[in-house]
């Protein structure tokens, strides 16, 4: 009985993106980019896609307020490495029935698995008689700190999570969406489409979309960056003139 | 109408900023301050980025005490010798800012200093001129003859060295005490983002004892001076000047110079101080606010993560 059937070939996913190159120009108000893709399964077994976008790595610095002598003042900054300056996690369901939690924090699959830390915090030390034990002088708070970065992320439209953000539109046809907000930063970002079945990723697809400045925002932000000084004496040239032009216009009316 | 500002990297409405840029102008003309005091505040509650908002703030400004210095130099109401003296102090004292500034912003601290100072100095400096000025209005109200102005100038002010002229002021008083004053308003300037007027009026009416008529043209033109050479040290030492922000506002903000310029004749001295005290204890206020009152989110994210 045993015989000649082939082996299946593997399952696979296939994905693309509307616009792979966004324009940061004067009338840049954020984007909304459609992924669009497909899984490639003869077996037809149950399959789950996850997409992760991942923008230009940014640190982020975050206080806390704290109270001294009744007024609100903000703590010592603490320094958070390995946070993308945008991010993203869509799913056709919740990612805790996708997968289990060692394979969404291996992937870094949901902005709770999210691999951001602040090493300046780090401090090895002895407890409990084990030696080299890794802490972090935030202490027990540490958490609280973190999942600050990802709430303040979250508001500002930089970090998203979308359980229901990956919708199966026929069969293996998929799309979901990315919406860019006007403060996403610039440069490279990934998208990574995975394909999970049985709890375990079993195809991958990375697609690279960038960000960039373009026409006038671009000629601006560069002169403003590569030569300050003639960027701030030009600015002030520009308001100082136009103040005395706005007297003289006065004085003929 | 949205514009997408490229060294704020946020989307604003441009409308809004030319008519805000023309509101803080007017208010500037009329009471010979910047109105810097007044526009930072508003910029941050738009969103855009603090360390962006005191930058570009002083390049606007510029541009409107630029506007309403014409029109006070023309009625001969400008000492322009004071003002280089008071501008001298300024300068050293915007260097000074910035560098402090930077500093703070690494510590983390800008945004609380930046609160405090705003608190503390508007807040006492408004309440003073409120008290002081509706005192005046009373007074002529009941028909009581005005309080006489002591001409007892403080003695220390003429016993420092380095006396100095300044015939438009019909004074002849030593150079430091206009000096240490520009330099702590230069300090404020690079830190708070405004020109500085509201610490600068008061502080010539009743510590250098000038002539009121001089007062505000001369505050103003030390402001340009300021605020000029703080907006080209924060673009060439902090790259915060956004330039498209700053035109915006500016393109309002000289036009509504000159309508205040003009309105101002028409009000009472005592009236004006009584009205700008209010406004700026109102802000005062406002901005230490948030000192007093438990915050609704704990955390905040900073700018400048490196």
């Amino acid at each position: 009985m045993a015989d000649a059937l082939p082996p299946a070939p593997p399952a696979a996913v296939a994905a693309a993106l509307t616009e792979t190159n966004v324009r940061v120009t004067s009338s840049f108000r954020g984007a909304r980019i459609v992924l669009y893709g497909a899984v490639f399964d003869p077996t037809a077994r149950p399959s789950d896609v996850v997409v992760i976008v991942r923008g230009p790595e940014q640190p982020v610095r975050v206080a806390r307020k704290v109270q001294v002598a009744g007024l609100w003042l903000n703590s010592r900054p603490v320094v958070f490495q390995g946070a993308p300056g945008f991010y993203m996690a869509a799913s056709n369901r919740p990612l805790a029935d996708i997968a289990g939690f060692a394979t969404l924090r291996r992937l870094g699959a949901g902005v709770d698995h999210l691999a951001i830390n602040a090493p300046a915090e780090r401090r090895v030390e002895t407890r409990y008689g084990v030696r080299d034990m890794v802490v972090s002088r935030l202490g027990t708070d540490y958490l609280a700190w973190r999942r600050a970065v990802v709430r303040l992320k979250t508001r500002a439209g930089l970090y998203a999570a979308d359980e229901r953000g990956v919708r199966f539109v026929d069969g293996g046809l998929f799309r979901a969406e990315i919406a860019l907000p006007a403060g996403a930063p610039t440069g490279v970002y990934q998208a990574r489409v995975l394909l999970f079945q049985d709890r375990r990723p079993v195809a991958e697809r990375v697609r690279t979309l960038s960000v960039e400045k373009a026409g006038f925002e671009r000629a601006l932000y560069l002169l403003a960056h590569d030569r300050p000084w003639s960027y701030g004496l030009a600015s002030v040239a520009v308001a100082l003139a136009a103040g005395w032009a706005a007297s003289v216009a006065f004085r003929r009316s | 109408m949205d514009i997408y500002l490229p060294i704020a990297e946020v989307s604003v409405n441009a409308l809004l900023l030319v008519v805000l840029g023309a509101a803080v102008g007017f208010i500037s003309g009329l009471f010979g301050i910047g109105g810097g005091f007044l526009m930072t505040p508003v910029l941050v509650l738009l969103g855009i980025p603090p360390a962006v908002a005191v930058a570009s703030e002083a390049n606007h400004v510029a541009a409107s005490s630029m506007s309403s210095v014409v029109s006070y130099g023309r009625k001969r109401a400008v000492d322009f010798r004071m003002g280089g003296v008071l501008a001298a102090g300024g300068a050293a004292g915007s260097v000074l800012g910035v560098e402090v500034f930077r500093w703070l912003r690494l510590l983390g601290q800008a945004d609380l200093v930046v609160s405090v100072s705003y608190f503390v100095f508007l807040g006492v400096i408004g309440g003073l001129m409120l008290t002081e000025s509706l005192a005046a209005v009373l007074r002529r109200r009941r028909g009581e003859p005005a309080k006489r102005r002591g001409d007892r100038r403080p003695p220390w002010l003429y016993g420092l060295p380095l006396k100095m002229r300044f015939p438009r002021s019909r004074l002849y008083i030593s150079v430091i005490p206009p000096v240490v004053l520009g330099l702590g308003v230069g300090v404020l300037s690079a830190i708070m983002g405004v020109g500085g007027g509201f610490i600068l009026v008061p502080a010539m009416i009743y510590v250098l004892r000038m002539p009121a008529a001089v007062v505000v043209g001369t505050s103003l033109f030390q402001i340009i001076i300021t605020t000029g050479l703080t907006s080209v040290l924060q673009a060439g030492r902090n790259q915060t000047v956004d330039v498209v922000l700053a035109t915006l506002l500016l393109a309002g903000g000289v036009l509504g110079a000159q309508f205040g310029a003009k309105a101002s004749s028409r009000f009472r001295a005592e009236e004006l101080r009584a009205l700008l005290g209010l406004l700026v204890f109102l802000v005062g206020l406002r901005m230490g606010f948030g000192l007093f009152v438990a915050p609704e989110e704990p955390f905040i994210l900073m700018s400048g993560a490196n």
